[in-house]
């Protein structure tokens, strides 16, 4: 089966500047994949080659069968994308401008882009420039899914969305790649990417470090936690969790109504919860793992020198 | 599928603003034009021009000025006139795609069903429309008031005035357009389009001065549209070189669009 989207050494310079040095991808039709990595990593400058709206320096190029620099128009019809830095300022309302994205496409669907705005919360009828951030950020998502394309390219689709309209716009997704529809996703929310992608790439300094699943990914993943305990038992506390050997980084800050000790951990939970009730606790939080700082530590020459700094002084 | 919707979604988005310009000019002209019995005909007036700097008369076009054609030029087509549609050329050219580029809007629009080259000709399009609407406006201004002002104007030269006019401008908007398909930039595009304005009013002024600097006209699109009144004279081959560099700008300027990266 050709892959939707099959990417070899693809280069690109602006002047002295490299974005990105040889990147290898191939996405199979009617899969979710995910890219994520830091600001400036490539993330945007890749799904903008996609689209022809910028030109690869060298390598290959390969979007649902067809090079994006010779196929023109009658791909980008099949092609949806939400742009990472999404700008409207345009005085016409929300529906007049979908209407005129839709013949772009040649297609004007006026019942499905009423749907998509209705389940989205999106009142059609506002002058656009006149909308939220995350109103604008809806128009951009209905615009990109009305004409059901075979691809969806999404740059960090949910910026500004609300919780409530995350949570649709993933049912969105799946509802895409059960259709076929294949998807290519950048975000900086862990939980979207866990949530619908089936792959996931790595990306740093425009080149792919890992292409893996979450799953794989996600047990690196360091998650911080915090701990108060009662006055002057914070020291205590943060020794036992020393032994540990998921617990990195534990530090105590104390005050005269409490002690907060806090830690980041690497999965070994039941461990920890052994310690938490041994003691007094008086709150904890627990944060959600953070992906993309977790995978670049976990791939990058700086976090290694970190945690085993952190080892020598335990052992000390 | 509806046809040409770059084409109408930018006369959409811009048609107050060509009403606003409309207005504009039929205040000017409605101003300056009536007036010209009690001016272009008065001997005190005639006099106050004759006492003035040569050179400052020349430059003005108001060596003219007695007459209702060279009036209508020194004051509306190659004066106020020239102003007011050039501001409005250079706004357009410089929107067309810079403008759309800075903004970010840009990127989105291309990344739909269209292609560059269609980009570029639709919203040209666009201009050219409100061009030929603006400058057909000043026409139909200055043919009804033909008679009550007394400027007994050929209907030839209020044609050619026009079609004088319109040509200006096309070359700034055309130029404007194109620094902003190369560039990007609006601030670029505008002092282009801007640039080769002035430039053209600066050379035909100087050009004017003595028989050593007259070369200076051959250069000046100023002096192409306006070197022999079109008022006065009617048609003139020369306006064709309005014409032809407003083609190839704009075909440059659809050359340069699909080669280059948008919005970096």
């Amino acid at each position: 089966m050709t892959p939707a989207i099959d990417i070899s050494a693809l280069t690109k310079r602006y002047g002295r500047t490299t974005a990105l040095h040889g990147v290898d991808l191939a996405i199979e039709p009617g899969r979710v994949f995910g890219v994520i990595g830091p600001n400036g990593a490539g993330k945007t400058t890749t799904m903008r080659i996609l689209l022809d709206i910028i030109r690869p320096t060298s390598g290959t190029v390969r979007v649902l069968g067809e090079d994006p620099r010779e196929a023109g128009p009658a791909l980008r019809r099949r092609i949806g994308y939400v742009p990472g830095e999404l700008a409207m300022d345009t005085r016409v309302s929300g529906r007049a401008l979908l209407t005129h994205y839709a013949q772009l496409n040649g297609a004007s669907d006026r019942a499905r882009i009423s749907a998509l705005a209705e389940r989205l919360g999106l009142d059609l009828g506002r002058p656009v420039r006149s909308l939220s951030k995350g109103n604008k950020q809806k128009v951009g998502l209905v615009q990109a899914f009305a004409h059901s394309p075979d691809l969806l390219v999404l740059d960090e689709p949910t910026s500004g969305l609300d919780p409530l309209v995350q949570q649709e716009f993933l049912a969105m997704v799946r509802e895409a790649r059960d259709a076929g529809q294949t998807v290519f996703l950048s975000s900086h929310v862990i939980s979207e990417i866990e949530q619908v992608a089936d792959e996931v790439a790595v990306l740093r300094d425009g080149r792919i470090v890992d292409v893996s699943t979450v799953d794989r990914l996600r047990a690196a993943a360091l998650r911080d936690v915090r701990v108060t305990v009662p006055a002057a038992a914070g020291d205590a506390f943060a020794a036992e969790l020393r032994r540990l050997d998921s617990a990195h980084d534990v530090a105590v800050a104390a005050s005269a109504e409490h002690d907060i000790v806090s830690a980041r951990l690497r999965d070994g939970i039941p461990a920890f919860l052994a310690v938490l009730a041994r003691s007094t606790v008086h709150d904890l939080v627990v944060q959600e793992p953070d992906l993309e700082r977790a995978v670049l530590q976990f791939y990058g020459g700086d976090a290694s020198d970190a945690s085993a700094s952190q080892t020598e002084e335990v052992s000390s | 599928m509806s046809a040409l919707p770059l084409f109408r979604r930018a006369l959409a988005d811009s048609w107050r603003g060509l009403v606003g310009w409309m207005l504009g000019l039929a205040a000017v002209v409605g101003m300056y034009l009536p007036l010209y019995p009690s001016i272009g005909g008065n001997p005190e007036f005639i006099a106050i021009i004759e006492s003035l700097p040569p050179e400052l008369v020349t430059a003005l076009s108001y060596d003219q000025i007695t007459t209702g054609s060279g009036y209508t030029l020194g004051t509306v087509h190659g004066l106020i006139g020239f102003v007011l549609v050039t501001i409005a050329a250079v706004g357009w050219g410089a929107s067309a795609i810079a403008g759309d580029e800075e903004r970010g809007t840009l990127e989105l629009t291309l990344a739909h069903g269209v292609s560059r080259h269609q980009l570029v000709l639709e919203r040209l399009a666009a201009i050219v429309v409100k061009l030929v609407a603006l400058t057909a406006w000043v026409t139909l201004l200055v043919a009804v008031l033909n008679g009550p002002s007394e400027l007994d104007i050929s209907t030839e030269g209020i044609l050619a005035g026009g079609v004088a006019l319109l040509g200006t401008g096309l070359v700034t908007a055309t130029i404007g357009l194109l620094a902003g398909a190369l560039t990007g930039r609006r601030m670029i595009a505008i002092g282009a389009g801007a640039g080769i304005a002035v430039l053209g009013y600066a050379l035909n002024a100087l050009g004017n001065q003595n028989a050593d600097l007259e070369w200076l006209h051959a250069i000046s699109p100023y002096h192409w549209a306006y070197g022999t009144n079109p008022l006065e004279s009617g048609f003139d081959a020369s306006v064709g070189l309005l014409y032809a560099v407003a083609i190839i700008a704009s075909a440059v300027a659809v050359l340069a669009f699909r080669r280059r990266d948008v919005g970096v």
